[in-house]
């Protein structure tokens, strides 16, 4: 908190500084330098939002020629989706059901094992680096992994026979909540290492004089854990929880490994629906507006969940 | 005679297994309502020394009594022992009142007393109109108001402050200066600074320790410690500049005594009027800045040459090299030689300090009444 001297650089680097270098001239080939990168990121990343946002106001279906000759039917896709279609209403419910349950327990077990590793111990290290092992699995193959972990005949049940007995067996995949389950098991093995690695990140930059402050103070380690450590970890554990959400609102790999959305419908992620629609039904143009209501809807979710630290983030971590 | 608020009997901390001694054995007694400095340069052990007294570190070795009972082993936050962070440490997250707040509410204080206590410390500290601020909104002198009083709603018999007035601004610092002195006043606390600042110490402290390589060298009046420093390290320590050092050696030279330096030869005085000869040991000769006083070549004890000249208000300080060794001088600006003027000093007798080559402790050669 050295007040004078962060207060000279951001004298330095203030808006109007740094308008007015932008407007220095001779800046003309540092502009056309920028030029390439700029047609990349137009061709790769603008082009086909536009065209996707194109398609979703039409009916093409690849089956039925080009994507011009396709009929203009204005916000048809969007109300049938938002009014009628059911079956994309219980994607998005089920998608954030999943998200919610998964995120909680993520956050919980990674919390738990971020505060366990502030502590030395032996096999610290090696503990660490297991522990980091599920999240740099490729996400089809935890999906394949856990898919044989869960048969019937797999080494879950096996485990719980030897413990509870042949009746706590389960058969994972043939029924709804089982399905779920395995799914949220599967996601939270897969990143809650993501969590610990932020919040133990966190937990390490948590300034050292508030809590020594607090146990002066009287608080008892619990009270400044919760009291003290915890709001100052406030935006490290939203940053995680953006990161998080925006990755399990596209979940797909392990779904779609594990169980292909069934039995039925009953673990059909957003992700997994729309999937179905462009590549089961040929329903690109329908599938692409679900798409641009699921984008619309994340930045929402994205801006709420940075609101309260907006602040915070962006004035240099005071 | 009453019982110290706080005695440290032969503190010690050691760490990595005795290899590293932070703090060496002191001993130190703090009266109530007394506000005592411990002066040190970083690495002195001082704030080891604060965190055995608040309670975050244990001692080695040693004993801290709080009114006369041993707080060893008494966990921090239950010794009654407030402490103010030099970066204040104040909960950002938290509004000011919930700061201030803080240390009642963990120990489950009704509400109607932590309310009545808040609302006491803020007025006592002009900080009623910002209550309900987030704490991450306030300025530095601010943040430390918000620092003292969440401390004071304790009531804490001792209060720590490690190095409180080093992150303010100039003006701040004047004005938080005046602050800590009235509440002082005001409360009757017994006050314990840490600083590395010899300004901050003699503008606040009744008394100041001053610290080395985990010792306390000398313990003193405030008013008395600059003029009267009982070892060398405090003696080239205080005081700005600090006093001159010169070590050199006793002499007997006809039936004078003289005090010889690769420098010079200074004549102190008569043998006759010694005591007993105090032998030819090292010792380090020590006389203040503004004690020197300067005049024309061939008039004084010494000759040298003025190197360098620093104006410094109605003051200057001059750096006289005398063969190769420099003193400084203090001198009214308005007499200040150019740089390059041949000067010759004079060093009056009862100006000069002794201090032991050995222990580098003060000891008395000259007679008295010189």
């Amino acid at each position: 908190m050295n007040h004078s001297p962060s207060s000279d650089i951001s004298a330095a680097t203030s808006p109007q500084a740094q308008a007015a270098t932008g407007r220095r001239p001779g800046t003309g080939i540092g502009k056309a330098m920028t030029i390439p990168g700029q047609v990349v990121s137009v061709l790769v990343l603008v082009l086909p939002l536009l065209v996707a946002l194109y398609m979703s106001f039409t009916d093409w279906s690849p089956t039925r020629g080009s994507l011009f000759d396709a009929s203009f039917v204005g916000f048809e896709n969007y109300s049938e989706l938002l009014v009628y279609d059911t079956r994309f209403l219980y994607a998005v419910l089920r998608t954030a059901l999943i998200s919610i349950i998964c995120l909680s327990l993520e956050f919980a077990f990674g919390l738990g094992l971020a505060v366990l590793f502030m502590r030395e111990f032996r096999g610290k290290s090696l503990l660490f680096s297991a522990f980091l092992t599920p999240m740099m699995i490729l996400p089809v193959v935890v999906g394949y992994i856990f898919w044989m972990l869960f048969q019937s005949n797999g080494p879950i049940n096996q485990i719980l026979e030897f413990l509870f007995g042949a009746q706590a067996c389960v058969e994972w995949f043939r029924s709804a909540p089982f399905a779920v389950t395995a799914v949220i098991i599967t996601e939270v093995w897969h990143w809650t290492p993501l969590f610990f690695l932020i919040l133990l990140s966190g937990l390490n930059s948590v300034p050292e004089n508030p809590v020594r402050a607090a146990v002066i103070l009287g608080a008892s380690p619990r009270q400044v854990f919760w009291r003290v450590v915890l709001p100052m970890l406030k935006p490290v554990i939203i940053v995680a929880f953006v990161i998080r959400s925006m990755e399990i609102i596209k979940l797909f790999d392990e779904v779609f490994m594990l169980t292909r959305g069934g039995p039925g419908s009953s673990t059909e992620t957003i992700s997994l629906y729309i999937y179905k629609l462009a590549f089961n039904d040929f329903q690109l143009a329908y599938g692409a507006a679900a798409a641009f209501i699921v984008l619309i809807g994340s930045l929402v979710l994205v801006h709420m969940l940075l609101a309260p630290v907006r602040d915070q983030l962006l004035d240099g971590g005071r | 005679m009453t019982q110290p608020k706080l005695e440290l009997v032969n503190l010690v901390k050691e760490y990595e297994n005795g290899d590293v001694v932070a703090v060496d054995g002191i001993n130190l007694a703090v009266e109530a309502g007394e506000t005592i400095a411990l002066l040190g340069s970083s690495g002195c052990g001082k704030s080891t020394t604060l965190n055995m007294v608040v309670g975050l570190e244990q001692p080695t070795t040693g004993d801290i009594r709080i009114d006369g009972r041993s707080v060893v082993g008494v966990p921090a936050g239950k010794r009654n022992v407030g402490l103010v962070f030099q970066d204040y440490a104040v909960f950002t997250s938290m509004s000011v009142r919930r700061n201030l707040a803080f240390g009642l509410e963990v120990r489950k204080t009704p509400k109607a007393e932590i309310a009545r206590a808040v609302d006491e410390v803020a007025e006592l500290l002009g900080m009623q109109d910002k209550l309900d601020a987030s704490a991450r909104e306030l300025g530095g002198s601010e943040l430390q108001r918000v620092a003292i009083g969440r401390t004071l709603v304790t009531r804490p018999s001792i209060l720590l402050l490690d190095e409180p007035l080093s992150n303010l601004e100039t003006a701040a610092r004047h004005a938080m200066r005046q602050e800590l002195r009235r509440l002082q006043r005001e409360i009757g606390l017994t006050i314990i600074y840490v600083t590395h600042d010899q300004v901050e110490a003699l503008s606040l402290a009744d008394r100041i320790a001053v610290m080395n390589a985990g010792h306390i060298l000398q313990v003193e009046q405030t008013s008395r410690i600059c003029e009267r420093p009982e070892h060398v390290y405090v003696a080239g320590f205080l005081g700005s500049p600090p006093m001159n050092l010169v070590s050199g050696k006793l002499a007997a030279r006809k039936d004078a005594l003289v005090f010889r330096s690769t420098a010079f030869d200074l004549p102190l005085c008569a043998l006759a009027d010694l005591q007993a000869y105090p032998g030819e040991q090292t010792f380090s000769l020590g006389i203040k800045p503004e004690r020197i006083a300067l005049t024309n070549p061939g008039k004084g004890m010494i000759s040298g040459t003025v190197t360098l000249a620093e104006p410094r208000g109605h003051e200057s300080v001059l750096s006289v090299t005398v063969r190769g060794e420099e003193l400084k001088v203090v001198v009214p600006v308005e007499s200040q030689p150019a740089e390059g003027t041949a000067v010759d000093l004079i060093l009056p007798p009862d100006a000069l300090a002794f201090f032991d080559g050995e222990t580098n402790k003060r000891t008395d050669i000259l007679p008295e009444g010189r």
